[in-house]
């Protein structure tokens, strides 16, 4: 494989972008990733979707190398992530949810100090810096502390130390968690131009609609377990929306509050 | 509408003013007890800190009433008070969260007027273990300087009104700052606090060594006669001079206490009728444009920083010591009490040059824990180092960033230890010793941020491990410690036979053998670190990210 791997250029769709075999991942008793399969395509936007408490952050996690699985491979661009992870890191961005930045630095220092870590020469940083902040909306406040940012801004700003290394493929978990619309129509252009380019977003959330109209390949989580693959036809099969066929997947369609809460709404 | 207006209107507030007070007292006693009730650890440590409390205030009553008579017992009581004050002005800046009932923007929401809601804020206030400590300390000075009817007459007026001016005083602190307090500054602010306190306990040490020495209490007179006359302690000043019959000093003392206390309920008054009639303004000042400038690219002293990971690294490393409350409290607190030790023992004749090696401890210190410093924003890190060689660098570059500060500092302290106490020729073993000892605890530093890695909660400024890591905590900084010592072991050796054999005129040796062994073994100890750093960065991201 190690030849094979070595020759995909960055546009080579034939070479999946992440590709997991029987990953598991237990928590003391709770068993949060119980040994999950996915092979997700290069080249396309794709959702991981799932009720909260499904997964999908272990998943993420531990598919970017910053949590150890307890079974299981992990593969990005046909290099496994824990036995390659030159080859990995390099190759991707990460934009994690419920983890802090380095927020005593300035939005412009933050994708300094990234970019250089990265080991992209200081003026190539300054250049990319600028065009981020600028296109993201974020120029009038580069120079102001991320800790003092909202969460529109830290998640933009987050978005910006990902794509500084333009990586082959991109996670965001929860990019548009608590983000205000126009950043999350910001951030949608952004992503879309990127994918236009060849590369890959992996991506989670729970609201579908959103997923509906930006991805076209779906991975549906619940309870640890991938409950279904492919494009969004294929995983929205018959069903009106993607809303009721992940409804329908995860055990929850159909479920009415029936005859309890028959005051609300009443006479008062 | 009309139902808003009614709660609003005059009559319903003038009806309440009297209700108000023992509202707001049981709401006070309300919080306590539920606070109490929260944990057995939290009731433990508020019952400890009562009795403390008590005791403290009994025994202070008595020394001041043993003390009556005495000719300094008036500078005593005056200064105490004038500490006391100081204390309730300053607390409520370093422990906002301390008492609830003092955030008026909790209050914001209920149709209540400034006038009868500072009487019962007030009021409550007086109800807490400060209050008390406050009061004794109040009484058991009036019984000390007081001597004749007219002096025993203005000590009755004496003791409340010192306390209400402190009560007050606290109150306009926390009103005027409620802004500030709970803004993200304010928070910083609270953090520093630690720092404030370590330092202030040297210093205090150091002051009563002083005055033990000095010929006692004579020495703060002129301190006395001047604080005798600012508030709070004007009262217990006014007592004294009316008991040495110099009435219309006395008198002049009162007022002023008298009108420090009108001043401080009107400026209190003032700023929570701001507070309670305009909107927050605090996220707004957030959302505006920048303030700050910092460089674009990268200019002044880091421009001098090599490019790469190795440059990268130190800046934003001292970055955090100039932004980060957290690193910059624990970098002053190295810095000051490095320094303080071996000098003000110095200066008192009691100490060694080698007292010095103290400021390379405390700053070799911070090497430890480097990324439980770095909370969970270390997955940034993480994400950027896939081998050995990214770790070195990272680790290398963190040591840096430290010695930069740090061995111009050693040299510094040793210098002046050296020159207070007169002994040059130990000066260059002394320094030796310091780098000696300052790459054992680089070495041993790095290993233990790698092995033993936790969390440093990023709130409270005595909160410096996340519950459950304390063993971690202590494992890492004494084994570290002792392994330091260990690995500066021939240096010291060779210090100490040097001394014993008599060949004083060898000790300069030291300098060049410390200074190359000490890089040695922290070169050693960065190398040993950085495959294990390598290896354990979920395990490192997950022990730090609990916080």
């Amino acid at each position: 494989m190690p030849e094979h791997a070595a020759s995909t250029d960055r546009t080579d769709a034939t070479v999946p972008a992440v590709r997991v075999e029987g990953l598991w991942k237990r928590f003391g008793d709770q068993v949060a990733v119980a040994g999950i399969d996915l092979e997700l395509p290069a080249g396309r936007f794709i959702g991981l979707v799932g009720p909260n408490g499904a997964g999908k952050t272990t998943t993420l996690s531990m598919v970017t190398g910053l949590l150890r699985p307890d079974m299981g491979r992990v593969e990005v661009r046909g290099h496994d992530v824990w036995r390659d992870p030159v080859e990995v890191k390099s190759r991707i961005g990460v934009l994690p949810e419920g983890l802090r930045l380095f927020e005593r630095l300035s939005g412009r220092e933050l994708l300094a100090y990234m970019g250089r870590l990265r080991g992209l020469p200081g003026a190539e940083v300054d250049k990319r810096a600028t065009q981020l902040l600028d296109v993201l909306d974020l120029a009038g406040s580069q120079h102001k502390l991320v800790v003092d940012y909202s969460t529109g801004m830290r998640k933009k700003i987050g978005l910006a130390a990902a794509l500084l290394h333009n990586p082959e493929v991109l996670f965001l978990d929860e990019p548009f968690e608590g983000v205000d619309p126009v950043s999350a129509q910001i951030i949608r252009e952004v992503l879309e131009r990127y994918t236009r380019s060849g590369a890959t977003v992996v991506f989670s959330s729970h609201v579908m609609e959103l997923v509906e109209s930006l991805c076209d390949w779906v991975a549906v989580m619940a309870a640890g377990r991938i409950r279904a693959q492919g494009t969004l036809a294929e995983v929205r099969g018959d069903a009106p929306s993607l809303q009721s066929a992940f409804l329908e997947l995860v055990g929850a369609g159909g479920r009415e509050t029936g005859g309890s809460l028959d005051w609300l709404g009443g006479t008062r | 509408m009309s139902a808003l207006d009614a709660s609003a209107g005059p009559a319903v507030p003038a009806a309440g003013a009297q209700g108000l007070v023992p509202v707001f007292v049981r709401l006070k006693l309300s919080l306590l007890r539920n606070g109490l009730r929260q944990s057995s650890g939290r009731k433990a440590a508020y019952v400890s800190s009562l009795v403390v409390t008590l005791l403290l205030a009994a025994g202070q009553v008595a020394g001041l009433v043993l003390l009556r008579g005495h000719a300094q017992a008036q500078t005593l009581a005056v200064l105490l008070m004038g500490v006391m004050a100081l204390g309730w002005a300053v607390m409520p800046l370093f422990f906002p969260s301390g008492d609830e009932t003092l955030d008026p923007s909790r209050l914001v929401m209920l149709p209540l007027r400034p006038r009868p809601l500072i009487g019962a804020l007030l009021v409550s206030s007086l109800v807490g273990i400060g209050p008390l400590f406050t009061v004794a300390l109040a009484v058991g000075s009036v019984i000390a300087v007081a001597h004749g009817a007219v002096a025993v007459l203005i000590g009755v007026v004496a003791a409340p009104l010192s306390l209400l001016v402190c009560v007050a005083l606290a109150r306009w602190v926390t009103t005027a700052n409620t802004r500030l307090l709970t803004s993200r500054k304010g928070r910083d602010l609270a953090v520093l606090s630690g720092l404030v306190i370590a330092v202030g306990i040297q210093f205090v040490n150091f002051g009563t060594q002083r005055l033990s020495q000095a010929g006692g209490l004579s020495a703060l007179e002129p301190a006395a006669d001047v604080v005798g006359w600012l508030p709070a302690a004007s009262a217990l000043g006014a007592v004294g001079s009316a008991s040495d019959g110099s009435y219309g000093v006395a008198a002049g003392r009162l007022a002023v206490s008298v009108l420090a206390l009108g001043v401080l309920l009107w400026l209190w008054h003032r700023s929570l009728d701001r507070l309670m009639s305009q909107p927050d303004g605090s996220t707004v000042a957030a959302a505006g444009p920048s303030r700050r400038r910092s460089g674009t690219e990268r200019s002044g002293f880091f421009a001098l920083f090599p490019e790469g990971r190795t440059g990268t690294v130190m800046e934003r490393s001292l970055r955090y010591v100039a932004r980060d409350p957290k690193t910059k409290a624990a970098w002053v607190t190295a810095l000051a009490i490095g320094l303080i030790v071996p000098v003000l023992n110095a200066v008192q004749g009691v100490g060694s040059v080698y007292f010095a090696c103290f400021a390379a401890g405390m700053l070799g210190m911070q090497m430890y824990n480097q990324f439980g410093q770095d909370t969970s924003a270390f997955w940034m890190v993480a994400m950027t180092v896939s081998s050995a060689r990214d770790a070195c660098l990272e680790l290398r570059a963190r040591a840096l960033a430290l010695l930069l500060f740090v061995l111009p500092y050693t040299v510094l302290v040793s210098v002046v230890t050296a020159a207070v106490l007169g002994d040059w020729a130990a000066l260059p073993g002394v320094v030796g010793l310091s780098f000696a000892l300052l790459g054992g605890m680089l070495a041993t530093g790095a290993l233990a941020s790698a092995l033993f890695p936790y969390s440093i909660p990023q709130d409270g400024a005595f909160k410096n491990v996340a519950p459950g890591q304390a063993g971690i905590a202590w494992i890492s900084i004494f084994g570290g410690l002792l392994a330091s010592a260990l690995l500066s072991a021939p240096v010291i050796a060779l210090t100490i036979w040097l001394h014993l054999a008599g060949h004083q005129g060898w000790l300069w040796l030291l300098l060049p053998v410390g200074a190359a062994y000490g890089t040695l073994i922290g070169w050693l100890g960065v190398r040993l670190a950085a495959p294990r750093t390598a290896e354990r960065l979920p395990e490192i991201l997950a022990a730090v990210s609990k916080g």
